[in-house]
């Protein structure tokens, strides 16, 4: 029982990181109808400028907003440059030329930073474990992501609802022509509406350092898992992107966690083990077929 | 008579919106029925519903006897229920002939025929050709759909609706956008079809109404208020009052 | 597709070299360009049938390295139990024989893209897209988790599979089958493109519901379609299989999806010869990248980047105009 409890919490953390991720990807596709495979890149650049930041100064609060800043940076010189040009292209374009951008990027962090994994060490304010659940001590690292993604949720929710910014990202979303003829400047809003889900991508990136190893690739993987998540959230729609975050998070945090423990109970030891791992990374996909057949348009379809 | 088609208390609700709020209509064969009313009666909704496009909330609609309130669009046209104009039917890569030749096609059965050359198939070509004859392109048959004109584009369409099968047309607008010539074509064409065929049109071109319209139905607020000839129709009180109180 | 004089001018070129490319190959004392060559006419077979999706059908699967993975993996799997002399899932031998192989790669791969297609062309545009990325990707983690078949490292076997005639340890024979296998694919493709099967899925890229309002259901063409691709990419796959004596769950990776992908568009979306020419245009720019430097990938993706920016029709379109 408190192992589920710590698995539980496990997975709302690994949702948040994919929430990080998939909040941005789903706003750019809503508004700009652009599908973005090079958001994984973003993560990536994120990590690896936020772990040698910590290494060359040793302070993780210069650390993470570094990675941010190169995420973002990147992010917005890439849109302006090269991907406004596709938003008018089918998407099958848009998907082969940020496929490309991936090899470009992957490349360029392995001639920066080498081919060898590296390892951000966990700062020591957010060092050790904390029992707020008797039983069940629980890293404060781990905690402090999950009460980032909460904040950033929150500030999304309010930033889309409440503010100026938000309404014409929401028009913009729905009705493109007619926030330009409001006189907005439309290509700055869509530059920003960028950099701000590249930020997000490369926060989540810099929070992974001390979890994860930080490598050429990384952000291919959870690309993937974004993607899931987003298509069961429904596209568009950042409710949708929190709510497939957090499914996608728990089932496969749980499958990987017990999944394998179960199957001992059939098959032999070592068959299990794989099988079960090669099961719990296929979970997510299995239950977005599911939802699929349930609602093509995902749990929560964006207008239009 | 028998109606052919008998819509029975249909309603159509967008959000907060009454589309069609129990709109009721019967058609008999082989008349061209004309609909008409103030814009925002709910006329093209009224088409979409009868068409398959959009499904009703309530209601049912019968066309040859069966029910067919929950068919779509390509189950219905299978019956012999077509919708043309408005929503263009035409590909414009292939070339007019072509173009019909795929609706034979279509109409032939399945196209699970994977070697044979589709576009040599005497079985589609000839009565494709025929059928462009038949609307006047006979001489248009190897230009490509998207270099046609207009007015071309139109008679192609009515040629594909034909081919279909159909044994009755739902026409949303076919004189909309059409200059005066090539209006008084299409009225031609269509009045040639009486009889043969049933047709059900939505039209604001009152002459070409008057011209074709055995029966004309009044629609206000997305249900019809009257039915009756062109004259009885122009004649009623009724009439008049709603489409002047839809304008005011 | 093939119409005008150039057109048939420069297929007929393409069809002379793919014949005439081992003499060549000993004319220059260029013994690499066997093995290039086969690798070319292998990544063509699995992109003509991914260009019936994209190109013909309108259909943007993102997952076709799946059904060339699958194709590879029953080469692999029943050689290992063949080798082993045990069977497969306990239940049927091992096979080495070409004429029971092959079939069997090319009707699994297609049964799994007919279940994978079955439930992705529920859904359209991006969706589609993502859904057939996951759908690979899934078959990726599997064959990466069968430690049997070796897992991640992938499954190597000694012989390739035995046809009549053939010796298995002729490299200029292998690649004889491999482009004699092209040009049958090419063939029915071409015969496909004009059939009435063809017709239709030319109308659902034009126009879905434009298919509808003439009275076609078109779910069932674009399932078969589908599942006609999926087949072709495991012959491919069975192909590529025995050229290696090897294989991994890289061959389902999504990044080789993506190739697949890139070689469609190079090469000319939608034509007959394009996919030779983009599949020969993406082994020679990375074995030639590669020699160049070991960071080949940073001129790969600008230039992929240009390709789809600026050059719109693709290699087929500029060598034999429109």
């Amino acid at each position: 029982m408190t192992l589920l409890l710590e698995q539980v919490l496990n997975g709302l953390q690994y949702g948040v990181t994919l929430f990080l991720l998939a909040a941005g990807l789903t706003l750019v596709f809503g508004i700009m109808g652009l599908i973005n495979l090079a958001h994984g890149s973003l993560y990536m650049i994120g990590a690896f400028v936020a772990a040698r930041t910590q290494a060359a100064t040793g302070s993780f609060l210069l650390a993470v907003p570094a990675g941010m800043a190169a995420a973002a940076l990147t992010g917005m010189a890439v849109e302006a440059t090269i991907l406004r040009r596709l938003y008018a292209r089918d998407h099958l374009d848009q998907v082969l030329a940020t496929f490309g951008l991936i090899l470009f990027f992957n490349e360029v962090m392995a001639m920066l930073f080498g081919r060898q994994p590296m390892m951000a060490p966990i700062p020591d304010f957010l060092s050790g474990s904390v029992t707020f659940i008797p039983g069940v001590p629980y890293p404060v690292y781990r905690l402090a992501i999950i009460a980032v993604g909460v904040l950033v949720a929150g500030g999304l929710y309010g930033l889309i609802v409440h503010t100026r910014v938000g309404m014409l990202v929401r028009a913009g979303a729905t009705n493109r022509d007619m926030v330009r003829a409001l006189g907005v400047r439309i290509g700055l809003l869509y530059t920003l509406v960028f950099g701000l889900g590249a930020m997000l991508a490369g926060l989540s990136g810099a929070m992974v350092g001390p979890l994860l190893s930080v490598q050429v690739g990384m952000g291919d993987r959870i690309l993937i898992s974004t993607f899931v998540v987003i298509v069961i959230g429904g596209l568009g729609s950042i409710r949708g992107a929190l709510v497939g975050a957090l499914l996608v998070g728990m089932i496969d945090t749980l499958t990987r966690a017990f999944l394998p423990g179960l199957l001992r109970g059939v098959m032999a030891a070592a068959d299990a083990d794989s099988i079960g791992a090669g099961l719990s990374s296929m979970a997510a996909m299995i239950l977005m077929a599911v939802v699929l057949m349930v609602r093509p348009r995902g749990l929560f379809p964006a207008h239009g | 008579m028998t109606p052919i088609l008998l819509a029975a208390e249909v309603t159509k609700r967008f959000g907060g919106l009454l589309a069609c709020n129990g709109l009721s209509l019967a058609v008999r064969p082989g008349e061209i029925h004309a609909l008409i009313g103030p814009n925002g009666a709910g006329k093209s909704t009224a088409i979409g519903l009868l068409s398959g496009e959009i499904a009703p909330d309530s209601g049912s609609i019968r066309f040859g006897g069966a029910d067919v309130t929950r068919l779509g669009i390509a189950a219905r046209v299978r019956t012999g229920l077509t919708r043309s104009f408005q929503i263009t039917t035409i590909l414009p890569q292939f070339t007019a002939l072509q173009n019909v030749a795929l609706v034979a096609q279509v109409r032939a059965g399945h196209s699970f025929h994977f070697w044979a050359d589709a576009h040599r198939d005497a079985a589609l070509v000839d009565p494709a050709r025929a059928m462009l004859e038949r609307v006047g392109l006979g001489k248009r048959a190897q230009v490509p759909a998207e270099d046609l004109a207009h007015g071309e584009q139109r008679q192609l369409e009515l040629a594909m609706a034909l081919m279909t099968g159909a044994r009755m047309l739902l026409l949303d607008e076919p004189m909309a956008g059409l200059g005066a010539t090539e209006s008084q074509q299409m009225t031609a064409q269509l009045a040639a079809l009486k009889g043969s065929l049933t047709v059900l049109l939505v039209e604001h071109d009152m002459d070409a109404v008057a011209a074709l319209a055995d029966q004309v139905s009044v629609m206000v607020a997305g249900r019809v208020i009257a039915t009756g000839s062109f004259a009885e129709m122009q004649a009623s009180q009724a009439v008049r009052d709603a489409y002047l109180g839809a304008h005011a | 597709m093939v119409e005008t004089a150039r057109q048939r001018l420069v297929a007929a070129i393409l069809v002379l070299l793919l014949a005439a490319l081992p003499a060549l190959a000993s004319l220059l004392a260029m013994p690499d360009l066997i093995s290039l060559g086969t690798q070319v006419a292998i990544y063509a077979i699995a992109t003509v049938g991914l260009n019936l999706l994209i190109g013909t059908t309108g259909l943007p699967s993102f997952g076709h390295a799946a059904f060339f993975g699958l194709g590879g993996y029953v080469v692999g799997i029943l050689a290992f139990h063949a080798a082993e002399d045990s069977a497969v899932f306990g239940l049927f031998p091992g096979a080495t024989d070409a004429w029971i192989v092959w079939p069997l790669a090319i009707i699994i791969a297609a049964l799994a893209a007919l279940l994978i297609g079955a439930l992705s062309l529920r859904t359209a545009g991006v969706s589609f897209i993502m859904i057939t990325l996951a759908f690979a990707q899934m078959l990726f983690y599997l064959f990466a988790a069968l430690k049997t078949y070796g897992g991640d490292d992938g499954l190597g076997f000694r012989r390739r599979n035995a046809l009549p005639w053939v010796s298995p340890r002729d490299d200029v024979a292998f690649y004889y089958v491999c482009a004699a296998a092209l040009l049958l694919v090419l063939a029915g493709f071409h015969l496909v493109a004009r059939s009435r099967f063809g017709n239709v899925l030319q109308g659902i890229r034009q126009s879905e519901r434009r298919m509808a309002a003439i009275g076609l259901r078109s779910y069932r063409y674009k399932l078969a379609a589908f599942t006609l691709a999926g087949g072709v990419a495991g012959l491919a796959g069975a192909l590529q299989a025995n050229m290696l004596r090897f294989v991994s769950p890289d061959m389902l990776h999504w990044t080789t999806s993506g190739d697949f992908m890139v070689m469609v568009v190079l090469g000319g979306t939608g034509t007959l010869f394009g996919p030779v020419l983009g599949a020969a245009a993406m082994v020679l720019l990375q074995t030639w990248l590669a020699q160049w430097t070991e960071h080949w990938m940073i001129v790969m993706g600008p230039l992929l980047v240009a390709v789809i920016l600026l050059a719109r029709r693709g290699l087929w379109g500029a060598l034999a105009g429109k």
